[in-house]
């Protein structure tokens, strides 16, 4: 819970008529103490959360997962909801990525329950005889807690020059494009890169340093099919090699844990082929 | 792309530097030296590694954050070639199996050929990609390449073998036909 009381000094500048309101705020994850009209009361459920923890001003400790108890009558529906009711109300080291909050920004990738998907989009499972495991996305470098080091990620969808190439742009307005050619971008522009699928593949865990992993390998694809760009045998020359492409196995992990719904296998599959017949 | 710590040198942070008792903001650097070029003393090709040293998968990465990961060299008998036979040999596979199954080796011993030959072909595949993905010697420099010697050997004593035992016994097709009356 917010304390009026430790907040007062950043409060002071603002006039007492909103400070009253302000001060008597809280954050939402505790919401039915703040309502104007008390909901009624719910049973309370307790549900136990663990989450994997690892600090890195102590490196020499272990990571550990560490158990927390929230009441699911008094947090939010989302695994995310649970993290932010945990951070604010009963351990505020505890670290993680987090954004938008619906699913559109890719901040708070992990592994929740085993499965790679996003806190926001991931409902807490009501079973509360089960606790729940929170871990960062598999095989990664960790920065601290659930907050994994994407660099090399963004270094890999650098190299894949995500962005329109053509040599000969309309000399009048924009580039036009039929429906046809424009539907062949869906299913792929939607990726918001939260690297969900990459680190579910086992090919991206093991080779990781050389193979770009589905989610980059759909982006690269987007810029192939797309009708606008007239770079694409370069960048299919650029897949060219046992590494890039051709470590994927057609395992279909990054299809299953998409928390979007896309299909990265599908657009591998589809270059591919078209790599093998043009 | 390259790191680029610019030295403060515009004429504002002079200013600035100079009220800070000849200070810039982000060095001890004395200032007003080539004071309106900007300085590139800090920066780290794309093969560099700051010092650290480089290890495939490690968490020390080759240039900085801003560089894209280093193109790997293009060859399409690794790439597309490659991927395309694989694909076409399984398929072939499942003919030739089913042909060598319905007749005689004995009758047909350019089939049982054939069939004995891609059949190890397609192993040799399959382990050599077990071996590019658990064992590339870019990661294990010893074991990588003994292992890889020691499946193109495996691989080459194989199809003598077979060319021995086809010309010289019962052949492939025969040996399982008796395997499975037996």
């Amino acid at each position: 819970m917010f304390k009026p009381s430790t907040a007062s000094s950043a409060l002071r500048a603002i006039p007492s008529s909103s400070r009253v309101s302000i001060g008597a705020r809280s954050f939402h994850a505790s919401s039915r103490a703040a309502l104007a009209t008390p909901s009624e009361t719910k049973p309370e459920q307790t549900k136990e959360f663990k989450i994997y923890r690892w600090n890195p001003d102590t490196p020499s400790e272990k990571p550990k997962l560490q158990s927390y108890k929230v009441d699911l009558s008094q947090c939010g529906p989302m695994m995310l909801d649970a993290l932010i009711k945990i951070k604010n109300e009963l351990d505020p080291t505890l670290t993680f990525r987090r954004s938008c909050r619906e699913g559109i920004c890719g901040s708070c990738a992990m592994n929740i329950d085993g499965v790679n998907t996003l806190a926001c989009l991931c409902r807490i499972d009501k079973d509360v005889k089960k606790p729940s495991k929170v871990y960062p996305l598999p095989h990664m470098y960790i920065v601290k807690d659930l907050v994994p080091d994407l660099t090399l990620f963004y270094k890999q969808y650098k190299s894949i020059e995500p962005f329109l190439k053509n040599d000969n742009p309309p000399a009048q307005g924009e580039f036009l494009q039929t429906q046809e050619d424009r539907k062949k971008l869906d299913g792929m522009y939607e990726c918001i890169l939260c690297a969900c699928c990459s680190t579910s593949c086992p090919s991206y865990w093991w080779n990781q340093d050389q193979y770009l992993g589905p989610a980059v390998l759909m982006q690269a694809y987007r810029w192939m099919a797309d009708s606008r760009d007239s770079y694409g045998a370069e960048r299919k020359e650029k897949m060219q090699n046992t590494m890039s492409l051709y470590r994927c196995h057609t395992i279909f992990n990054c299809s299953r844990t998409c928390p979007k719904g896309l299909n990265p296998a599908l657009a591998i599959a589809k270059m591919k082929l078209e790599m093998a017949t043009e | 792309m390259s790191l680029i710590r610019p030295t403060a040198s515009s004429s504002t942070f002079r200013a600035i530097g100079l009220g800070l008792g000849g200070r810039g903001l982000h060095t001890s650097r004395a200032l007003a030296i080539r004071a309106s070029t900007p300085r590139r003393d800090a920066t780290v090709a794309a093969d560099e590694t700051g010092g650290f040293k480089y290890i495939p998968g490690g968490p020390i990465l080759k240039g900085t954050v801003n560089d894209a990961t280093p193109q790997i060299e293009a060859s399409r008998s690794h790439g597309s070639y490659h991927w395309a036979f694989e694909r076409v040999l399984s398929a072939a596979l499942v003919p030739v199996t089913v042909g060598a199954a319905v007749s005689s080796g004995s009758a047909y011993p350019i089939l049982d050929g054939i069939l004995a030959v891609s059949l190890i072909v397609h192993s040799h595949i399959g382990f050599d990609s077990c071996r590019v993905d658990y064992l590339h010697p870019r990661k294990f420099p010893v074991i990588g390449p003994i292992v890889s010697w020691a499946l193109k050997i495996a691989t080459g004593l194989s199809v003598w073998g077979v060319y021995e035992f086809n010309t010289n016994d019962v052949g492939l097709t025969e040996l399982v036909r008796r395997l499975w009356t037996a």
